[in-house]
């Protein structure tokens, strides 16, 4: 970890790409089958992106575009409204509603997109 | 083109050079189809005609009554071929031809929606069903405009296009011309409260045009007198509304291009361009208004804050019917009343104030301008201006009640219609959402919506601003001495019975820090992080140098995975250290890295291995950079020095958990919880553990546990929440969104 000013969210990616290696994280891959590009912007949709790619077919997260062609559905977010989501904070239908999330791509594997996909962080 | 190939939207009427959905008819159409099936209709109450020419008409005083029912004329042999058209013309003066508008008007109001079904008007309904609404248009040119303009307010009920029939001569003057179009173009938008402006545009066109009413030379007749102030603001906002212009420009631009393209010698475009230099001051509002939200990739922005304003004005006259003396001088009125007014406007979600040079602010530009004293709005605000003019609405009501009759009422309204009145009218429309723009119709709703969540959310969002939350009924405030009690209660391993206890004693002794500290301990071990943070930012103000404060801190922003402030509460307890001291160095503080500050504190490791804070310390510092298994390692060189540290054995558990091994975390966590039963953070945990090996069932036992514990935890609720429709228990969902401990517990005991 070099710079202090990491994303929240690429904490919890980390997570979910070491939750993807466990049986319970393979049963998420099976079910879900599908490939999300998730853009992180610190503070405003669109800028200083960073973007992820959430492959639920081989069930890997990578920083970076998606390589293997078009993601099923791409995701952008402020830092802190993925966070809200992937922990359940908020809704991801009332996060697309108020503009919290930006979705390109199959509606219907955006909808797949729940936060029940996402490991939860334990708490020290 | 044949008007009805422009409506249906047929192939011939796409516009060169644009998308066919760019063709206003088509949306037309669409909404057509989507609301065609509306209403029956009463004939009998629809206006003969509209009202026609001249001044009188916005001199209520000056109409004669007469008496006899405007359909009745069709009775008696009417006319000599000759006289038709001026005796048709004086008739029609005669603001009694609105009467049977004035009825329509009440029908409309008072039942909305209308499907009332009169035998007669069933019968007339259904002769009048056939695809074209249209009745047969012989006879004298009065019953010939009658039946047309019955035609034109049948189609508007049904929400059916108006397609004019081509017409004989009628000889209309002037000022019947202006007085009808005029006239149409504001019932027309009361007719269609529920559609959209190029729907309203679109009927009243294809009605004036049809009446061949376009000169614009009588069109720019001179204002009666009493609206002369009108005009010069008009004259102004000409001037100022250059953007607004521009757009009206583009959109008969388009509408030319079709007339030239296919020759359309109807020439309904042209009308409408004429239309739109009509001297009707309010259809000319109207019909800007529409032209802004046309544009409004041209001017978005001002027209939400120019909806904005008329909302808030609306909002103001509400909140000042509060007599509450309180509320009058409350800053939200205020700031309502400032809105209102223009002064502040909503940009970005964020109220600013207006910059007074906003160009396309004009309508603030007019309250400033026109109003030399204090505003209406204002006035209002502060219900001061009980009077007449402004209260269109009152006035209307009674004297409806006053007359009985429907004699004259909304014509004579509208005629008076005053300086003031327009904003408030336009606001109820806007409020009603004829402008048709989503933007505009659920302004209002949405902003009620957003003050709700404000609400809502503030004891959120001022706990995540780092504002510490206090309970509301609080039994420990007057306590003796809180402070022991809070400490007895937190051994004791009550934590929510400590945290009001401590509360009560920090809200006697602000500045106590080991008060704050303990609330913050509390809060932690309760697993709440935010209030834990605010509590320990308190406390570190009452105290700066407390290392626990400071390692409470850092361990409380690295689970809300703040990694900034935790690094940089983590270096400072280094800083803070007696003997570690030495190693920090100032220049660091500034701007931390992670690399430094963890190398710092092998040093100090290496000073002192038998420092179990140490270790714990390194610990958290391995968490954040996710270097688990260092982590745990420091953590177990910690345990071994403290083995009683319930805490301790959690902080292994998480880092375990968050590095996937949760079958060794959960054997950690179930050390602490056999230390400290009560402990609510490793309970959760435990949920969260169980949740992500995909054992639902038995993450939903803890989760319950855990809130039966410390209801207050969001987080845990949202868990639960999660793992419930996880373990396809939908059926508790509701149980969980209503918080009823009771049923859960029932349903999932541990």
């Amino acid at each position: 970890m070099g710079s202090s000013n990491q994303l929240k969210s690429e904490s919890l990616l980390e997570l979910m790409k070491e939750h993807l290696t466990t049986d319970a994280g393979k049963q998420i891959t099976k079910k879900i089958g599908l490939v999300y590009q998730i853009n992180i912007a610190p503070k405003k949709i669109g800028f200083d992106e960073v973007i992820f790619t959430v492959d639920l077919k081989k069930g890997e997260v990578k920083k970076g575009p998606y390589e293997g062609g078009k993601p099923d559905a791409t995701f952008s977010f402020k830092d802190d409204d993925f966070v809200k989501v992937a922990l359940g904070k908020m809704n991801p239908q009332v996060a697309f509603m108020r503009g919290a999330m930006k979705i390109k791509g199959s509606l219907s594997a955006a909808t797949k997109f729940t936060p029940d996909i996402f490991p939860k962080p334990a708490k020290m | 083109m044949a008007m009805r190939e422009l409506v249906t939207g047929g192939a011939a009427c796409a516009v060169p050079g644009s998308s066919s959905s760019a063709n206003p008819f088509g949306a037309l159409a669409n909404a057509l189809i989507g609301s065609s099936s509306k209403t029956q209709e009463r004939l009998k109450e629809i206006p003969q005609s509209t009202p026609t020419a001249s001044e009188q008409q916005f001199y209520p005083d000056a109409h004669g009554h007469l008496q006899q029912l405007p359909g009745s004329e069709f009775e008696q042999p009417f006319m000599q071929p000759g006289t038709q058209s001026s005796d048709f013309l004086r008739n029609f003066n005669s603001v009694d031809g609105n009467r049977l508008l004035d009825n329509a008007w009440d029908e409309i109001q008072i039942s909305q929606p209308p499907p009332m079904h009169v035998p007669q008007l069933d019968r007339i309904y259904d002769l009048g069903a056939a695809p074209q609404l249209q009745p047969t248009l012989d006879g004298p040119p009065q019953r010939v405009l009658s039946s047309f303009l019955h035609s034109f307010v049948e189609s508007s009920r049904g929400g059916m296009p108006f397609r004019p029939a081509p017409l004989p001569v009628l000889g209309l003057s002037a000022g019947d011309k202006r007085c009808i179009r005029d006239r149409t173009s504001i019932m027309a938008r009361h007719f269609f409260a529920d559609k959209s402006e190029d729907f309203i545009n679109g009927q009243v066109n294809a009605l004036l045009s049809s009446l061949d009413i376009e000169s614009d030379v009588n069109s720019k007749g001179p204002l009666p007198a009493r609206f002369r102030e009108l005009e010069d603001y008009w004259n102004e906002s000409q001037a100022i509304m250059k953007p607004g212009a521009h757009a009206t420009e583009g959109w008969v631009t388009e509408f030319n291009q079709h007339r030239v393209d296919h020759g359309d010698p109807n020439a309904w475009a042209h009308s409408f361009e004429r239309q739109h230099g009509a001297n009707g001051w309010a259809s000319e509002f109207e019909q800007e208004q529409s032209q802004l939200m046309s544009a409004d990739h041209m001017r978005g922005v001002n027209m939400a804050n120019l909806a904005a304003m008329e909302q808030t004005r609306m909002l103001a006259n509400t909140l000042a019917q509060n007599d509450d003396p309180k509320f009058q001088k409350s800053r939200f009125l205020q700031f309502v009343s400032k809105m209102s007014r223009g002064e502040l406007i909503i940009d970005d979600n964020q109220v600013k104030p207006a910059t007074s040079s906003a160009s396309g602010d004009w309508a603030g530009e007019y309250q400033q301008q026109y109003n030399a004293g204090p505003n209406w709005a204002d006035e209002y605000a502060r219900g001061e201006l009980s009077h007449g003019p402004n209260q269109w609405a009152n006035e209307f009501a009674s004297e409806q009640e006053q007359h009985g009759s429907v004699d004259d009422q909304w014509v004579n309204q509208f005629s008076k219609l005053h300086v003031d009145d327009w904003a408030e009218e336009f606001g109820n429309q806007v409020g009603e959402g004829i402008l048709g723009d989503t933007s505009a119709d659920t302004w209002a709703n949405a902003y009620d919506e957003y003050l709700n969540e404000q609400v809502a959310s503030k004891q959120h969002s001022d706990a995540s601003r780092g504002v510490y939350v206090f309970s509301d009924m609080n039994p420990y405030v007057g306590h003796p001495n809180p402070l022991k009690e809070g400490q007895d209660m937190f051994h004791k391993g009550l934590l929510s019975e400590a945290v009001l206890a401590l509360e009560a004693e920090v809200l006697k002794n602000p500045e106590n820090a080991e008060g704050w500290r303990l609330l913050g301990i509390a809060h932690a071990e309760n697993d709440d992080d935010q209030q834990a943070i605010a509590a320990m930012m308190r406390a570190q103000e009452a105290d700066p140098t407390n290392l626990e404060v400071l390692l409470a801190l850092g361990v409380s922003h690295t689970n809300e995975l703040e990694q900034a402030a935790a690094l940089k509460y983590l270096y400072g307890w280094l800083r803070h250290h007696q003997k570690y001291g030495v190693l920090a160095r100032p220049e660091l503080s500034d701007s931390l890295y992670y690399a430094d500050v963890a190398r710092l504190f092998n040093e100090a490791a290496q000073m002192s291995p038998e420092d179990a804070d140490v270790h714990i310390v390194l610990g958290v510092l391995y968490n954040l950079s996710r270097e688990y298994d260092k982590a745990i390692e420091s953590f177990r060189l910690a345990l071994k020095l403290k083995p009683q540290d319930y805490s301790l054995w959690n902080k292994l558990g998480a880092t375990q958990a968050n590095s996937v091994q949760s079958a060794d975390a959960i054997l950690a966590y179930q050390q602490a919880l056999d230390l400290k039963p009560n402990y609510v953070r490793a309970w959760a945990n435990m949920g969260i553990s169980y949740a992500n090996q995909g054992m639902y069932e038995d993450s939903i036992r803890y989760y319950v546990r855990a809130l039966t514990m410390n209801p207050k935890a969001d987080n845990g609720w949202q868990y639960l929440r999660i793992s419930l429709s996880c373990a396809s228990r939908n059926d508790m969902l509701e149980a969980c969104d209503s918080r009823n401990l009771d049923v859960l517990q029932k349903e999932f005991p541990l």
